[in-house]
């Protein structure tokens, strides 16, 4: 080997070790700022989630009405200024009549009477334990009531500290979900013909028409959800302040947003309301009306023979399994939120993926037919 | 209304406009300027490189093409399988209608011979706008309802002229 080409093979060497050096380092730079722009997005966007889901959950609901006045030739943004005028005045017109809500005081009764409640529980707990431990004394090494009154002792410090901070974010909240639905339902659409204008021309039809049908399908069944929530809710509420129990407004509340949750959710929205009237009342026609109220009203006729086939399609339809794996999944991700949104999640993508196969399935009957007639 | 004041109203730059531009084409020929600018809000506009497939023929079909500028060449296939070209279309010509009202397979395949921008409308976005504005949408498709009637009675004409043609020559001339 000559000098030169010696030399010039160092010069290749060296050249490629700074280039890997400086791949390595932009690397590993990369890496590092990309998690702390991972973080940074994290951080920025933390307290947006739950305003961006309300003002969706509120668009969705009022894109109807605005498109009723838009249809008497008035423009959208007019349309939704005078939706959200209507909805002012009717929310100024009940609060006049019924009177303003008295938080304060509902919270400090809460207060007192939470504890109450799970003492109560955790007495009767107490004693099927003991007639348990008697038939079966292995059990004994299992602290359940114990395990119970801790769970509960915790829920409570984080209902009592969350209360005061959530204050201050239901306040923002007031602020934020009706600017944001109020851009949602102005520009919703024209920032979706943006995104799918991007699409390369070989793919744009399908992508347009696929849009089309997933998007027609996903605002009637989460439109069908909500609707569900609510006159679930109100029906518990109003067939609960029939009784002499107390906190009926919440309780509807509880059992409205917990219906969100197929199986399970029902079910874990009894809990609060059938322990307080235990507790309150004592088990009596009350307790029983109560009971038929959230079962029999609540849930078998009004939820099962009249929202669910009116309002929600069977394509929506979730395998009881997928709505478990939902949950937990979901649980994970955002708590107690992520538990009751993880199903309609799933369910959104559930739809998603039939529309896409149901298009691609007529799209490729069509092309039987073209190879079929020429032949 | 005289030339002078029709002058001070026009606004400036309409000619240049797509609003302008629908009114041109045929099937949109009756619209009026307020249904022509809402009709703008429905239109996607698409640029093609010469020699790109616009759509290809057995594709499934969601809507109409008007050609805003550029060129673009229609062909069919014959028994054989050859491609054979059946027009050469032009800055405000339109293909493609059919598929608008139904999902029908595409009858031939198009594809841009030059640098070409197409303004598609599709049904998808009528759909929505029936639902939204009946009014302004079904003089969208009453327009487009015109056209293919008249074409419908052209090719029975002619369909009427062929079977006749074995026993007078000359039927298909006149």
């Amino acid at each position: 080997m000559t000098p030169q080409v010696r030399a010039s093979s160092r010069h290749k060497n060296l050249v490629l070790f700074v280039v890997l050096t400086a791949g390595i380092a932009s690397g590993i730079t990369i890496f590092s700022s990309a998690s702390t722009v991972a973080d940074w997005l994290q951080t920025a966007t933390n307290g947006l989630f739950l305003p961006i889901l309300l003002s969706l959950i509120v668009t969705f609901l009022l894109d109807p009405l605005v498109l009723f006045f838009e249809r008497a030739q008035i423009s959208r943004t007019s349309s939704i200024f005078l939706v959200y005028f209507i909805l002012l005045a009717l929310l100024g017109l009940i609060l006049m009549l019924v009177g303003p809500p008295n938080w304060q005081s509902m919270y400090d009764a809460l207060r007192a009477d939470f504890p109450r409640y799970i003492t109560r529980v955790l007495e009767y707990l107490n004693n099927l334990m003991t007639s348990l431990y008697t038939q079966f004394p292995f059990l004994e090494n299992y602290d359940i009531a114990g395990k119970v009154s801790h769970g509960a002792q915790e829920f409570l410090g984080l209902v009592l500290l969350g209360t005061p901070r959530s204050a201050m974010r239901i306040g923002s909240l007031f602020l934020l979900v009706p600017l944001f639905s109020f851009f949602f339902l102005r520009d919703s659409q024209r920032i979706m013909r943006t995104l799918i204008s991007l699409t390369p021309n070989r793919y744009f039809e399908m992508v347009l028409d696929i849009y089309d049908h997933v998007s027609w399908q996903l605002a009637n069944f989460i439109r069908g959800r909500i609707m569900e929530a609510l006159l679930i809710g109100i029906v518990v509420w109003l067939g609960l302040s029939l009784t002499d129990i107390r906190y009926a407004p919440l309780l509807g509340a509880i059992a409205g947003i917990t219906n969100l949750v197929p199986y399970i959710g029902p079910i874990v929205g009894m809990v609060p309301g059938l322990v307080i009237a235990l507790v309150d009342l004592g088990i009596g026609p009350q307790f029983w009306w109560i009971f038929c109220v959230y079962l029999l009203i609540g849930q078998i006729i009004l939820d099962n023979f009249i929202l669910i086939p009116i309002l929600i399609s069977r394509v929506s339809n979730l395998h009881p399994l997928w709505v478990i794996l939902a949950i937990v999944m979901g649980g994970k991700l955002y708590g107690i939120l992520g538990m009751i949104i993880g199903v309609p999640i799933a369910s959104i993508i559930k739809i998603t993926l039939i529309e896409i196969r149901h298009y691609r399935s007529s799209f490729n009957l069509s092309q039987e037919i073209m190879l079929s007639r020429r032949e | 209304m005289n030339p002078f004041w029709s002058n001070i109203f026009r606004k400036p730059g309409y000619e240049g406009t797509l609003a302008y531009f629908l009114g041109t084409v045929p099937p949109f020929s009756a619209l009026g300027r307020r249904d022509l600018n809402f009709l703008e809000t429905l239109i996607h506009l698409r640029n093609y490189h010469p020699g790109e497939t616009i759509f290809s023929e057995g594709d499934i079909g969601s809507g109409m093409y008007i050609i805003r500028s550029g060129g673009v060449r229609i062909d069919m296939k014959d028994e054989q399988g050859q491609n054979k070209v059946q027009a050469n279309l032009e800055a405000g010509d339109f293909f493609g209608e059919i598929a608008l009202t139904t999902p029908m397979p595409r009858i031939g395949t198009a594809t841009a011979t030059e640098q070409t921008v197409l303004a598609g409308l599709f049904r998808a976005d009528v759909l929505d706008a029936l639902r939204k504005h009946p009014a302004i949408a079904s003089k969208i498709l009453l327009g487009l309802n015109r056209i293919l009637s008249e074409r419908l009675q052209h090719a029975g004409l002619r369909l009427h002229g062929l079977s006749y043609a074995h026993l007078e020559p000359s039927y298909e001339e006149q």
